[in-house]
């Protein structure tokens, strides 16, 4: 299945903004991270089709998934 | 501190802190050794200051009966990381309730001001009086204690932050300082004074790399009392680093407490300045005066922006393992480090940058460097500056002051230097007092007399309960956001329990960046108070001191006539909602009453002789 996937941040850097990914049917979050290489100690925010979610969702067909980093202090 | 048991929470009054009273008019000095009424004065910062100021009746911040209070934290100066911390409490000239009674504030940094202050063996200052001229107070150790001295300052009179430590620094050159800038000594017309810390980077490079205890308007009310800088000197106490602390300084470092703030080189998020791209994709980068637009413009203050056109160094504090701060300097045509502008943090950038229209680096760092120098909390006077800009835009035929609007540099850095020189007390009183005397309040982002910080409101109704600036005592700012709680119940329990805990670090002597988001009741800083102090802590009675240094800040601010009605977020939140910002609407009147209900349902009970 097709899922769209946006990185935000340092996220992108050596990998994408915006991508269309054909993904195993009913991927979770937290497996699309791992194939991106995405560093788990900066993790911290996943929307799926604008909504909060959790690294343990499971995505479906024509998602869009934004993965972000943690945001924090000032 | 003399420690004379293992169970401070059982025998406080076994553990004494050393602390001098200054009589400012008088010159004399009274050194104590103190008894510790509860575990809030072992730990030190807010935690003690508060209780003492709450025996205080001060109606004026700029009176006789208001102290400066200088403390440090049971662990400032020890081997634990980012153990920096200094402390400026007092009755704020800035934060004050509709009723007109200042509230009490504290203000903290880092810098290497406060550990070489606990070294000399003093843990408090209490300013009493006003000096009648200018005086620096220099703070050292001696054969029979530590010393204090007063020192004629008229030498320094003008001088910016900065340039105070140089010179100062080159008559004691093993010591580290705390100075005010030219905005504090104008404190008459200007209440955003900030207090200066000295770096080690600093004082080696000539650079002006100092950190700000900035809130509140400490460095205003330092500048009432005439002092214009604090000199520590004394030769360095570091104890050698125990297995037990370096396990946890291991821990902070490498673990999810602070590697995200780590730089990009080393696996981190670079900084608080990542928070830009995070909230950029929300449209909650505040922008012209907290009005997010929905457009792309604060993107050209991202790191990958600037990046090409700026030297950017990642530093860390003294000692300090997580190399949290970003130094950017102009760009020599070699790549190589040209002159140093400024320290990019997210707050800074974004209210004297996206949020007041400007949207090149160089001229936001030109105007945080201003600041800085001149010595103003850049939250206050960007947000303030912010509302005179949207009042401009709105009263296009009668504007105020010069005229400024959104992203006019040049009036805008004439509104800085004019402001921190005493100039435009139209700024310098802060945007409470400015917008309530134009009668048009409700644009006017700031929180109980308090300016807010670089998230927008729209993401934290705990702005309203937080009670010494919005972001940094009441954790909630990223409940929303990053959590995606948009429930009233969640809401309540982040006010009520788990966010107030950051205020912890206020009391202790860490940095926030220690362990932001789980605060000071976890098992490292048990191992940390065991092992340098033989304390026996445990994680409960730690995070209930917190809890009851955070209560008697609240009950400090309705004894100073506060009425709920002031717990509310700017009026244009909720009056004429934001449609650009991408995140579920939790400011709606209807999700405020219901959260002010039940907030204060749980705190008002425990309020009830807190202050006793």
């Amino acid at each position: 299945m097709n899922i769209h996937v946006q990185l935000i941040g340092l996220f992108k850097t050596g990998r994408f903004d915006q991508k269309t990914l054909d993904v195993p049917e009913g991927i979770r979050v937290d497996e699309v991270i791992a194939t991106l290489g995405l560093p788990r100690q900066l993790f911290g925010i996943v929307l799926i089709n604008d909504l909060h979610a959790e690294p343990a969702s499971q995505l479906r067909e024509g998602d869009r998934l934004v993965l972000m980093p943690i945001v924090d202090g000032g | 501190m003399k420690i004379h048991t293992s169970d401070p929470v059982a025998e406080p009054g076994a553990v004494a802190y050393h602390r001098c009273t200054v009589d400012l008019r008088s010159g004399e000095m009274v050194f104590a050794d103190v008894p510790c009424r509860n575990l809030e004065d072992v730990l030190g910062g807010f935690g003690r200051s508060f209780q003492d100021l709450a025996k205080r009746q001060v109606t004026d911040a700029y009176s006789d009966e208001n102290p400066l209070i200088v403390n440090t934290g049971l662990l400032t100066g020890s081997s634990v990381m980012t153990s920096l911390r200094t402390y400026f409490s007092g009755y704020s000239p800035l934060k004050a309730s509709k009723k007109g009674l200042p509230a009490a504030m504290w203000s903290t940094g880092s810098g290497s001001f406060g550990a070489k202050l606990k070294w000399t063996g003093l843990d408090e200052l209490v300013f009493e009086n006003r000096s009648a001229q200018p005086v620096y107070v220099v703070i050292r150790e001696g054969g029979n204690g530590p010393q204090v001295e007063l020192k004629a300052a008229t030498h320094l009179l003008g001088l910016s932050t900065h340039e105070k430590m140089m010179v100062l620094h080159k008559e004691y050159p093993e010591a580290h300082f705390a100075s005010i800038g030219p905005a504090g000594e104008h404190w008459q017309t200007n209440r955003l004074g900030a207090v200066a810390l000295s770096t080690e980077n600093q004082l080696k490079s000539g650079e002006d790399k100092c950190r700000f205890a900035g809130r509140g308007g400490m460095g205003s009310l330092m500048g009432y009392k005439n002092i214009l800088a604090l000199v520590a000197l004394s030769s360095d106490r570091l104890r050698p680093v125990s297995e037990a602390v370096k396990a946890v300084n291991l821990n902070v470092v490498r673990g999810g407490g602070s590697a995200r703030i780590q730089p990009l080189h080393r696996g981190g998020g670079g900084g608080t300045w990542a928070a830009y791209d995070v909230l950029q994709a929300f449209h909650a980068v505040p922008y012209n005066n907290f009005r997010p637009a929905g457009n792309d413009l604060p993107r050209k203050l991202f790191r990958e922006n600037v990046e090409p056109h700026y030297h950017i160094q990642s530093q860390a504090c003294f000692r300090c393992g997580i190399t949290c701060h970003n130094n950017i300097s102009e760009k020599k045509a070699d790549g190589g480090k040209g002159e140093f502008l400024a320290k990019f943090d997210y707050e800074p950038l974004n209210l004297l940058g996206t949020n007041i229209g400007i949207h090149d680096a160089g001229q936001a760092a030109r105007l945080i460097q201003l600041g800085d120098n001149l010595g103003m909390d850049s939250i206050s006077l960007g947000v303030t500056i912010a509302y005179v800009l949207a009042y401009n835009e709105r009263h296009p035929a009668t504007p105020l002051l010069n005229g400024a609007t959104f992203g006019d540099y040049e009036k805008i850095r004439e509104l800085v230097i004019q402001c921190g020189e005493g100039k435009l007390p139209e700024i310098g009183q802060g945007s409470m007092r400015l917008s309530e005397s134009l009668g048009e309040p409700s644009y006017a982002y700031h929180v109980k007399g308090l300016e807010l910080p670089a998230y927008q409101p729209e993401t934290n109704p705990g702005y309203a309960w937080a009670i010494a600036g919005g972001h940094m005592s009441m954790g909630t700012y990223g409940l929303l956001t990053r959590e995606g709680k948009s429930d009233v119940e969640s809401w309540v329990k982040g006010i009520t329990e788990d966010k107030l805990q950051i205020v912890g670090f206020d009391m202790i002597g860490l940095c926030k960046f220690f362990d932001i988001a789980k605060g000071i009741g976890t098992q490292m800083v048990v191992d940390c108070l065991k092992s340098e102090f033989g304390f026996e802590v445990s994680t409960e009675a730690l995070c209930a001191a917190v809890r009851r240094g955070f209560l008697r800040g609240l009950a400090l601010e309705l004894r100073q006539g506060y009425t709920k009605a002031e717990y509310r977020l700017p009026a244009e939140v909720s009056e004429n909602p934001n449609p650009h910002i991408r995140l579920p609407n939790i400011t709606s009147p209807d999700f405020l009453d219901k959260l002010e209900k039940r907030v204060w349902e749980i705190f008002e009970p425990e309020l009830a002789g807190i202050l006793d």
